[in-house]
């Protein structure tokens, strides 16, 4: 049996607001192995962008460690993290935060200059990515002639085009319309069934429950396990009308 | 290198802003450049217009105090000395201008050539002047600046003595820049004795040629002993020395000029700090996910400070090149319009184009470092929690 992508043990994640010490995880112990789709739910407060950047090496934890691909995160510095992000990790995020003076290539390129890739190969290499997003006829335009949907797949292009090992995206159809949204997940599912990605999600939307592997429920910083973890996953299923038809399910780590 | 299209593309993003900013820079290097060139320009105008063989000789206790004329001749039959002349300021104002408006002073006709050769008075015209009683010599400047011709005549009505001698124009000093204005010696001396005066006894300065530059030094030293325990103790000195005290206050005011202009710039690198923190600011979103997705301290940093210190470049490069040809245009119209004076002798030197370049860098370096480094030390966690 291989090595999980991800290997969370006993985190805690505390930070001081003022005077008042916030404790955003404890003791979160989980593993998400290689190619799996992952979304971390949870209402507001619950931890899960605290866990999503812990496992994207953004942050770091104050106690336990994380481990993703085979490198514990905790051992490295901030320009020894960022650098590891841009080898292993394609991020997404909720605001599409795209540039505006670059066009989509050039905006889909920008991981690549931190690569020793030429000029050409990084054209080309940002081209492929955005073919694969379907946004081919769209290479020369700025971001601000694209539609939301648009530029979240130029954002998901810029994850995907240093061919990460994981990619992370944080509430990835938060800003989106519904037929947006589910294009959206349903590109994210392609790159895990098509490339074999393993993909950790932070969203508030029922819908993901629909693409997603596997759903892990946080609430106050703590994993939920059990009977706890069925019944948010239930609520979430109720919240969305009964009409949601999902295989994903709520396991404990 | 690979950076380059990344802080292009900043800088193209708020055109109006980059340019507003690169015009603030510009304009404070192109000041600066100009400034630069004044001692320089001063030194110049003081080269083309004295030499260092001619010396003064005037009252110890100042240029308005006279000395007895009979030391002219006393200094005249010193060994080395090739031609002196006694000076006096006559303060003619124009009759139609009613105002002094251009240095006049009453000359010795007959050695006023031997003493300025460099000045290439055609000889005619110095025989002319020394053969007119009444004749007199004009600067190029002052001949334009009035439309005289040789032969036109002329009234000075003196602030100093009460004559107002019509003048006969018999000559034309050569020199664009040499404003001043000859008279005759004799012609004053003879209508202040006409007035039932004493005549013109006395000389405000004694200019004097030395034959040997070598000899500079030690003939000036002997004028000046000459004149111990008189009753008008003399000081000497080179020419350009005596303009470079009579435009010492113009130095001292450039000097003045040349610390305002650095508080100029001062306030340019202020300005252009907190533009470039704006700018920063406003992109914090960005940044926060450059570094998400795994830009490091050292590329944030660099790229936003080369941005500041591109614009501030190309700036720079244009303001210099602006003053270059400012300089150059002064230059050139000099020669059609000799009232520009010392502004022609102004020009902009390698050594003050390096100048100009440098302070723009250094007005970049400045203004990109404070927002790149709080840019490129925040956590990128922080960053990310700021903006979401």
């Amino acid at each position: 049996m291989s090595a999980p992508m991800i290997r969370v043990e006993g985190v805690s994640r505390s930070y001081r607001r003022g005077v008042e010490e916030v404790h955003a995880l404890a003791n979160v112990s989980l593993e998400i192995e290689t190619g799996r789709f992952v979304a971390f739910m949870g209402p507001s407060g619950s931890g899960k962008s605290t866990l999503l950047n812990l496992v994207a090496g953004i942050d770091r934890p104050s106690a336990g460690s994380v481990i993703v691909a085979g490198r514990r995160l905790n051992d490295l510095d901030e320009d020894e993290l960022a650098e590891w992000r841009a080898r292993h990790v394609g991020l997404i995020f909720q605001f599409f935060n795209l540039i505006p003076v670059l066009s989509a290539r050039e905006n889909v390129a920008l991981p690549l200059l931190l690569t020793h890739l030429d000029r050409g190969e990084r054209r080309a290499r940002a081209e492929t990515a955005l073919r694969i997003v379907g946004l081919s006829d769209r290479v020369d335009h700025s971001p601000k002639t694209l539609s939301g949907g648009e530029q979240q797949r130029v954002a998901i292009a810029r994850a995907i085009v240093t061919d990460p090992d994981l990619i992370v995206a944080d509430e990835p159809t938060g800003d989106l319309d519904a037929r947006n949204a589910e294009d959206i997940l349903g590109l994210l599912r392609r790159l895990t069934d098509d490339f074999g990605k393993t993909i950790v999600m932070v969203t508030h939307d029922p819908r993901a429950l629909r693409f997603v592997d596997l759903a892990l429920h946080l609430d106050k910083g703590i994993l939920l396990e059990g009977a706890e973890a069925e019944r948010a996953h239930q609520a979430i299923t109720l919240a969305a009308g009964g009409a949601l038809t999902t295989g994903a399910h709520s396991v404990a780590p | 290198m690979k950076y380059a299209g990344f802080v292009f593309a900043n800088l193209r993003r708020n055109p109006l802003r980059t340019a507003l900013t690169g015009g603030a820079i510009l304009l404070a290097v192109l000041l600066v450049c100009i400034l630069l060139t004044m001692p320089e320009g001063l030194d110049g105008f003081l080269d083309n217009i004295a030499s260092d063989t001619r010396i003064s000789v005037h009252n110890k206790a100042g240029i308005v105090y006279p000395m007895p004329y009979s030391f002219t001749r006393k200094v005249r039959q010193l060994d080395g000395v090739a031609a002196a002349v006694a000076q006096t300021w006559f303060g003619g104002a124009f009759e139609e201008e009613g105002r002094v408006t251009f240095p006049n002073f009453a000359v010795e006709a007959e050695h006023v050539g031997a003493v300025w050769p460099d000045y290439d008075i055609p000889q005619k015209q110095l025989d002319d002047f020394r053969r007119y009683r009444d004749g007199a010599i004009v600067g190029r400047g002052t001949m334009k600046k009035y439309g005289w011709k040789i032969g036109d005549r002329i009234t000075l009505r003196s602030t100093v003595f009460p004559l107002s001698p019509d003048l006969r124009i018999v000559g034309e000093i050569p020199n664009s820049q040499a404003p001043m204005v000859w008279i005759n010696r004799e012609l004053v001396d003879q209508a202040l004795r006409a007035g039932g005066g004493p005549g013109l006894g006395f000389a405000g300065v004694i200019w004097v040629r030395v034959a040997d530059p070598n000899r500079v030094n030690d003939i000036m030293r002997t004028i000046d002993d000459m004149s111990r325990n008189s009753e008008a103790e003399t000081a000497t000195e080179t020419e350009k020395s005596f303009f470079s005290n009579f435009f010492g206050s113009l130095q001292g005011f450039a000097r003045i000029i040349l610390l305002v202009t650095g508080l100029v710039a001062l306030c340019i690198v202020f300005i252009a700090a907190n533009t470039a923190s704006m700018a920063v600011r406003e992109r914090a979103p960005e940044i926060a996910v450059l570094k998400a997705i795994g830009f490091s301290r050292r590329v944030i940093f660099g790229t936003i400070l080369a941005e500041a210190v591109l614009l501030s470049a190309v700036a720079g490069g244009l303001g210099t090149a602006l003053a270059f040809l400012l300089t150059r245009i002064l230059h050139n119209a000099s020669t059609w319009n000799p009232q520009l004076g010392p502004l022609a002798s102004f020009v902009l030197t390698p050594a003050i184009f390096i100048q100009g370049l440098f302070l723009a860098l250094f007005v970049g370096m400045l203004a990109g470092l404070v927002p790149s480094v709080g840019a490129a030390r925040k956590p990128v966690v922080q960053a990310l929690h700021e903006i979401f």
